[in-house]
């Protein structure tokens, strides 16, 4: 640490060289705008696709099949489902999607049934409506209930009508939910979309069971049950946890999106170079002004210390602004990458802005202290002979 | 640590006992000072004459803590500073040592103001401490009005007169100056040199310097002249003959 009454020679030396400060504080800022985009990418999988403790949900789809134009399944297995110990509420769905990832511009629409939507076990307990009602989705077959993040996106308010994958809709709500399948999501009455979109199946026929049990606990048992029920049937099933099926049905965006992750690293270490390379410099330009320093009483811990709190101050100014921008841009832009109907949404947090300040400080630190150290430890009277 | 706590009052305040120090350079070894002998009281003015490479630069980085010696004692108030630790030695100098470089040594991006304080900030004192005796330095050495302006902004003459403030703002024991007026002209020269003499004898300070300039050496109490990193003579200076012979008429 550096006590205040040092920070105006600190600032004064970065202010020194403008030209030069500035475009290391440039790069800084472009390198941890790419890093945390990627932070935000893996947060977004994360949040998508791994388990915690309070998961309920259980996502019943044909056995063998990931997309939901192949999965099909009889509406009517959802009563033998409601009958396993275990099952709080189950709910038949179908999954049309406006694209196969031609953009991240998705619409998913989920058809489901009135009675499934309402009621302490619905749907609707995961959902925060904050605009439009209940009712009115409840009293018009084509009205729509959309998240909240397709409505920011597209600009839909209640009242809109859109089109999309041949189906005409009216926005009856907004949902506000931290599920992140419904961000994109456009919920519609199931009977609407099997007469829409009768190449799926048709009446009677849905993509899959949202299944809802009592227990954490019971995930692993009550799916067992399920696949077992439907075992000797034409259409077979295969039941998983809700985050276990996005991450297996997303595999390969998981994967790439994984694979990100060196890319993150990449870009730490471009911001490493960087602020390296500025304190390097600055401080070969300051041999002779080091030794003054030296010469008026100042330690070499110091002196140290002021050249690291000038890489500090770097990272942490560039890493604000890389960080801010890409905030801004992932908060504005509502990004979502989508899979088969499945969505994992780019979410901007408070949390990843604290990890890169942190991160850019760190980062600072790290780069300045070799050339910190080797201007502490050099001797005085040598500086003065060499220059 | 006051050094005048730790010096008995007869002994000299800077002991240099068979102070040598040489230093490699490729395959060869140099030794710009050798087996050195010399004390200075308290409130001396002293200054080292000789040609380049004579050692004196060397003689006064030693007394001034920025060099060890490599053989030989080095005591200054009671203290051998050459088994001080490098930090020690460092706290040693802020608290004891005034330095005044031929080049000023300013730092450019600091105001007069703000490298008069640069050593007060190793100090524990409030701003307005620090305010007060930056403030009081700059009146002392003339320069107050100039205090918002940056060294390019300042004359040769005023930008050592800041140098001076900075070297005399903490209340040092010692002041040193390597050629204080060696890039200096003629008036801006002497009248550098008579601050530096005044200061010394109202603030009873211990002065020292390098030059080539028998003109500065003539303000000295003493004039010692060096050769190969060997004292060779010594004189009183002729202010100080002077001032000898008007006690004399005195008394």
């Amino acid at each position: 640490m550096i006590a205040p009454r040092y920070l105006p020679f600190i600032v004064k030396q970065l202010v020194r060289h403008r030209v030069r400060t500035a475009l290391t504080l440039a790069g800084v800022a472009v390198a941890m705008f790419l890093f945390i985009a990627v932070q935000t990418l893996q947060d977004g999988v994360r949040r998508a696709t791994q388990a915690t403790a309070g998961d309920t949900t259980l996502v019943v789809y044909r056995e063998n099949r990931f997309c939901p134009a192949a999965s099909r399944l009889p509406q009517f297995y959802v009563d033998r489902i409601r009958k396993i110990p275990g099952v709080v509420s189950a709910a038949p769905i179908k999954i049309v999607v406006n694209n196969c990832r031609a953009s991240l511009d998705v619409i998913t629409f989920r058809g489901v049934m009135p009675e499934d939507v309402s009621g302490p076990t619905g749907l609707a307990h995961k959902w925060t409506l904050i605009a439009g009602s209940l009712e009115e989705w409840n009293h018009r077959s084509d009205a729509a209930l959309i998240g909240e993040t397709l409505a920011a996106r597209r600009g839909f308010r209640v009242g809109n009508s859109f089109d999309s994958s041949g189906l005409t809709v009216t926005v009856a709500g907004v949902i506000r939910s931290s599920e992140p399948q419904d961000q994109n999501v456009a919920y519609v009455h199931l009977n609407f979309l099997q007469q829409a979109t009768l190449k799926g199946g048709g009446l009677g026929t849905v993509t899959q069971f949202s299944v809802r049990v009592s227990d954490p606990s019971l995930l692993g048992k009550v799916a067992a049950a399920i696949d077992e029920q439907f075992r000797a049937e034409a259409d077979p099933t295969t039941t998983r946890p809700e985050k276990a099926f996005v991450a297996q049905a997303g595999a390969d965006i998981v994967e790439i999106v994984k694979f990100t992750r060196v890319l993150g690293w990449g870009c730490l270490a471009a911001v490493l170079a960087l602020v390296a390379n500025a304190i390097v410099l600055s401080v070969q330009d300051r041999i002779k002004e080091h030794a003054v320093l030296q010469t008026l009483g100042y330690r070499s811990g110091l002196i140290a210390r002021l050249i690291i709190s000038e890489g500090v101050l770097v990272g942490v100014i560039g890493g604000a602004v890389g960080t801010s921008l890409a905030l801004a841009v992932v908060h504005f832009g509502n990004f979502s990458l989508s899979q088969e109907g499945l969505s994992i949404t780019l979410h901007a947090s408070w949390h990843v802005l604290g990890w890169g300040l942190l991160i850019s400080a760190g980062v600072g630190v790290v780069a300045g202290l070799v050339p910190a150290w080797r201007a502490g430890r050099r001797e005085i009277a040598s500086c003065f002979r060499a220059v | 640590m006051a050094l005048t706590s730790t010096t008995p009052s007869n002994a000299p305040l800077i002991q240099c006992v068979r102070l040598t120090k040489s230093y490699k350079k490729g395959d060869y070894t140099i030794t710009p000072l050798q087996e050195l002998d010399l004390e200075v009281a308290a409130g001396d003015f002293l200054a080292l004459m000789g040609p380049s490479g004579s050692g004196k630069t060397t003689l006064l980085n030693l007394i001034a803590g920025i060099d060890r010696p490599t053989g030989g004692r080095l005591v200054i108030g009671g203290i051998d500073i050459a088994t001080l630790s490098r930090s020690k030695l460092a706290d040693w100098r802020s608290r004891h040592v005034g330095y005044v470089f031929q080049l000023y040594n300013l730092v450019p991006v600091l105001t007069a103001y703000e490298n008069v304080e640069l050593p007060m900030l190793l100090h524990p004192l409030s701003s307005r401490e620090r305010h007060e005796k930056v403030q009081t330095a700059l009146e002392l050495v003339g320069v107050a009005d100039r205090h918002d302006h940056y060294p390019r902004q300042l004359s040769g003459g005023q930008e050592q007169r800041v140098a001076i403030a900075r070297a005399i703002v903490t209340d040092p024991t010692i002041l040193v100056g390597d050629e204080p007026t060696g890039d200096l002209d003629e008036d801006s020269a002497a009248s550098i040199m008579l601050l530096m003499k005044q200061l010394c004898e109202v603030l009873g300070k211990t002065l020292i310097i390098v030059t080539h300039d028998a003109k500065c050496a003539l303000h000295a109490h003493r004039t010692l002249y060096l050769e190969k990193g060997r004292l060779v003579d010594a004189k009183p200076s002729v202010s100080s003959r002077q001032g000898s012979a008007a006690q004399e008429v005195h008394t």
